[in-house]
């Protein structure tokens, strides 16, 4: 379905990012893996990828910060000319309080997790120029509802999403289609380390959802591979929430039998 | 003491705002009273400084400054 396409996948060493990088690439797309702390587990994933096929390169690049974003990109030029898919996924953050959040952290989670989307969606807009291409930002329900200690990477997401509704309407004329997905809680390592963290109560308040099991990061990969393929064209600027029934569900739920 | 250790010892006392004398090749993280994003953000000014690399999965084994400065010392050695 992808074949022959050059997908982008920000964070993609582990986690989320990986389980994305893994599907779009066994749809048949060429994957950059981006990475910045863990060139161990960007290796691991690179050569994952190549078993399925297709062509994996590896760039190390800081989301956060401006000038190594036009370094990756220009790589990118350099070395396949042209992005059909940009997946912004890359994600940092600490736990804080909002009378606790201080400057350094705001800034921080802001540049990695929102403005690296409008700096990267700049520059791969030129190496989409004339074929289109697909732009998906992966955010979470944080962004909407109130996680504890989550303020900095929810306020954080949430401009993520307003991001992806102006760069949605702005790219519509140059076949562009940007969209978001939002996850509630991946039990992925830095899932579990924010859980764990001593913020969510014990294991029995988030282990779940009313589908009966938590998210798992290849069901945020299966709609991300949906979205960026031409059956998804005309869905423009919208977050696909994939949480289970999680945020539907207020006042929690139980799972009972039919008939009970 | 060697420069590239001086170096470091500033880079640390800007990012983790602590005292230069806490500084000794037995302190700890802890000592220093530096948080996760200190840390990060420490070793990016040290790759930037040094031209070098640190990834976490060896980032995660220094237990105290010595061990950093020999790390950042061999990695600088290995560019030569």
């Amino acid at each position: 379905m992808l074949r022959g396409k050059v997908a982008l996948v920000t964070g993609s060493s582990r986690g989320i990012g990986r389980a994305i990088a893994l599907k779009l690439a066994k749809e048949g797309a060429d994957i950059i893996i981006n990475f910045f702390r863990r060139r161990e587990a960007a290796e691991q994933t690179a050569e994952d990828i190549e078993k399925l096929g297709v062509t994996a390169k590896v760039i190390r690049a800081n989301v956060g910060n401006p000038e190594k974003i036009d370094e990756m990109f220009d790589t990118i030029l350099s070395s396949f000319g042209h992005l059909d898919i940009l997946v912004n996924n890359a994600a940092s953050g600490l736990p804080r309080s909002a009378l606790d959040l201080d400057t350094k952290v705001w800034e921080w989670t802001m540049d990695i997790n929102a403005r690296a989307l409008l700096l990267c969606a700049q520059r791969a807009v030129k190496l989409m120029e004339g074929r289109g291409g697909k732009i998906v930002a992966i955010t979470s329900l944080g962004s909407s509802l109130v996680w504890p200690g989550y303020i900095a990477i929810g306020v954080s997401k949430a401009t993520l999403e307003a991001l992806t509704r102006y760069l949605a309407i702005e790219l519509a004329p140059k076949n562009i289609c940007v969209n978001a997905v939002g996850a509630s809680l991946v039990p992925t390592e830095v899932g579990l380390a924010y859980a764990r963290g001593g913020q969510l109560g014990d294991d029995s308040t988030w282990q779940t959802t009313p589908a009966g099991r938590m998210v798992s990061p290849e069901d945020i990969a299966n709609v991300v591979a949906f979205l960026c393929s031409e059956e998804a064209f005309m869905i423009r600027g919208q977050t696909v929430i994939v949480d289970g029934g999680t945020s539907s569900a207020p006042f929690g739920f139980t799972h009972k039998g039919e008939g009970d | 003491m060697s420069t590239t250790e001086e170096t470091i010892k500033d880079i640390v006392v800007k990012i983790v705002h602590c005292e230069r004398e806490v500084l000794t090749p037995e302190s700890t993280f802890q000592d220093m009273k530096a948080d996760s994003l200190d840390m990060v953000q420490v070793l990016v000014a040290l790759e930037d400084e040094f031209g070098i690399e640190i990834p976490d999965e060896d980032a995660q084994k220094f237990k105290n400054f010595s061990d950093f400065v020999t790390y950042v010392e061999a990695r600088i050695a290995e560019k030569k």
